[in-house]
């Protein structure tokens, strides 16, 4: 088990690694020039161009560049600027070519708000969707069953965001049935916060619930099949009992490994929602950020957004590992 | 095509194809995987009705300058005289403007419409041809070949497949741009051009991993089939084994990855251009469409419900069709 767990975090910690040069190529080494942005566009004075060039240590070469963000991501480095010292802590991701603020900073403002949003979602995704997908397989075959496996095909075969959009500007800003989003922390007023994301969380939550229908009344469907429902069967155990205590713990595994990737990649892809619902998460951070061509932010996203994606996969890995031991034999 | 009648046995070694008529007298007998396929699609309702409205769509967008000069409007003239002082049309549905103007422009709406179906069904086909060119050759290399180029191939797979996507492909676009010469030295109309390539680009790159695994896994397999032992023991060149012996095996998985692809990039496409970071001024791109037209949809609905309704009819219907081409591939599918 434990050589498992090391090969497969070492197997992480290389992709995580070469997402880091390969960032680092595409926006550094590509002949991109912030400078210019930063200066404002055409009629730029020589002489101030190559100040901001100094001042964010474009001017060196680009290999002594990744070093130095290498460095600053292990143990921080000192950005000097107009004669004037900063120490940047490590982990250090740099300053926002913008505003000046440390880009750990801004992210750390930013990723509240879109994990609240994925929890949330999350949530009802998975409690939502199995449910309904196993009272489906229960009733396999009947009418309601083919209704519900070919409205969850149609909406989810709709663009998601078109669906998202449409609530937005329908039910919550035409007929304000639901509250607008918008975030707050929920440090600062519980209540607030969750008026601000329940429509949010409706819609990730609901659109994407359609998938879960499907997978887990395949998956259970399955596992109704199986020698061992019938052996609890004919031991006189209740229908609630075989199908919510026995038969839906074997059909969950293959529908949380789903789960675990899907959670992942809406933490680095909740864009439309928080476009569409104007909340400040880190989607709506890169999309500020590539206005001005903000590189380190962008940098700094993308890099979080892998890691939790890096992270996320190797968490599903051990969960599984742990539920279905074969798989560590293999 | 039959010589001679049926049953009798003249021409039939020199035209295989004759022997038809009297195998067509048994029940699926000698089919290839593909005709059976066509033939469940051809009873597939949904995949006809599917079919039929892609294809639609397809006509409108070949047929779009054509449709535009029936109507009489343009893409790029702007009416001021159709929009009052706040910028809203001051027309509705007229004859010259079938689906009324845009608003703050007074661009004609019918003659946007059409066009924006180009943008989308062009980068979507384009990236798809890519996505699956590039994923078939990579997984027939790494499936046959083995060895290193197979380590080197399915490692990119894995690291490809592990980027956030919509992320990379966001952060990518201004990145491709300024290799074509950056944003701020082109025109317009140049920016517009290379942000149809910089899609396509996108697109393509993060498609293509998927097919290649699946085709990688697939090859694996055939490669220790006897066919490709025998090809291989004759003295066939390797190319000629994967092009002509390897992919014939491999259409249905193609063919189902390229049918699931399509409506993904539409998606895709609209969905960068609704952020912004997809088709710009001046192109009409429906996706952009519906970004501008969040700011009016309770005052011009019409402008707004235009492309959402293209856009979920074309994706769900190439949806659909994508999954009845699955469902009619797939040996286990019984109706």
């Amino acid at each position: 088990m434990l050589y498992f767990l090391g090969r497969r975090i070492l197997s992480a910690l290389s992709v995580v690694l070469v997402t880091l040069v390969a960032t680092f190529a595409l926006f550094f080494i590509a002949p991109t020039d912030p400078a210019a942005a930063i200066c404002g566009e055409r009629n730029c004075p020589q002489q101030r161009y190559e100040e901001i060039k100094k001042g964010l240590g474009l001017d060196q070469p680009k290999v002594k560049q990744f070093a130095d963000y290498l460095e600053g991501l292990a143990v921080g480095r000192t950005y000097i600027n107009g004669g004037v010292e900063r120490e940047c802590k490590a982990p250090c991701l740099g300053y926002s070519f913008k505003n000046d603020r440390p880009v750990l900073e801004m992210l750390g403002n930013r990723v509240p708000v879109t994990v609240s949003l994925v929890a949330g979602a999350a949530i009802i995704m998975l409690t939502v969707g199995v449910t309904i997908g196993s009272m489906a397989a229960k009733r396999r075959g009947t009418a309601g069953d083919r209704v519900l496996v070919t409205s969850t095909l149609v909406i989810s075969s709709i663009p998601y965001y078109i669906v998202a959009l449409m609530i937005a500007l329908y039910l919550t800003i035409f007929y304000p049935i639901l509250p607008r989003g918008s975030w707050t922390p929920p440090t600062d007023n519980i209540g607030k916060w969750v008026a601000g994301l329940v429509t949010p969380w409706l819609v990730l939550g609901l659109v994407n619930m359609t998938q879960y229908v499907r997978y887990s009344r395949g998956s259970m469907v399955e596992t109704l099949n199986e020698d061992f429902i019938r052996t609890a069967r004919a031991k006189g155990l209740s229908d609630r009992v075989v199908t919510y205590k026995h038969a839906l713990r074997s059909g969950l595994i293959p529908v949380i490994t789903i789960f675990g990737l899907d959670v992942a990649g809406m933490l680095a892809g909740a864009i439309f929602t928080e476009r569409i619902f104007d909340l400040p998460g880190l989607g709506n951070l890169v999309l500020e950020s590539l206005v001005n061509f903000d590189l380190p932010v962008i940098m700094g996203t993308v890099l979080v957004s892998s890691i939790f994606l890096v992270t996320a996969n190797v968490i599903v890995d051990i969960v599984y590992s742990l539920i279905d031991p074969r798989v560590r034999l293999s | 095509m039959s010589i001679g009648s049926p049953g009798s046995t003249v021409g039939v070694e020199d035209h295989p194809a004759s022997a038809e008529p009297e195998r067509a007298k048994g029940v699926a007998h000698g089919k290839s995987p593909t005709r059976i396929a066509m033939d469940r699609l051809r009873k597939d309702k949904v995949a006809i009705v599917c079919a039929s409205i892609v294809l639609f769509f397809v006509l409108i967008a070949i047929f779009a300058p054509l449709l535009a000069k029936l109507e009489g409007g343009n893409i790029a003239d702007f009416n001021p005289k159709l929009i009052d002082e706040f910028g809203f049309p001051t027309i509705g549905v007229t004859p010259d403007h079938w689906f009324g103007v845009e608003p703050r422009t007074g661009r004609d709406n019918f003659a946007r419409w059409v066009f924006g179906a180009r943008p989308s069904l062009q980068v979507a086909f384009t990236a798809t041809v890519f996505g699956t060119v590039v994923g078939v050759v990579m997984g027939l290399m790494a499936g046959f070949l083995g060895g290193w180029v197979d380590r080197v191939i399915s490692w990119v797979i894995d690291f490809v497949l592990s980027l956030p996507y919509l992320l990379f492909a966001i952060a990518l676009v201004p990145i491709v741009e300024s290799w074509r010469g950056g944003s701020m030295n082109l025109t317009p109309e140049q920016q517009s051009s290379t942000r149809f390539f910089v899609l396509i680009f996108v697109l393509s790159f993060f498609g293509w991993a998927g097919l290649a695994r699946i085709i990688r896994g697939e090859v694996l397999s055939l490669r220790e089939r006897e066919f490709v032992l025998a090809a291989k023991a004759i003295g066939v060149s390797t190319p000629r084994i994967l092009f002509r012996e390897l992919l014939p095996n491999l259409v249905a998985p193609i063919v189902i990855s390229a049918s699931l692809a399509l409506p993904a990039y539409v998606t895709a496409e609209a969905g960068l251009s609704f952020l912004g970071v997809g088709l710009i001024e001046p192109t009409p791109s429906w996706g952009q469409t519906i970004a501008t037209a969040t700011n009016w949809f309770q005052a011009d609905p019409i402008y707004l419900w235009l492309p959402v309704g293209a856009i979920t009819i074309l994706v769900l219907s190439l949806a659909l069709l994508g999954d009845s081409i699955r469902d009619a591939f797939d040996p286990k599918t019984r109706r």
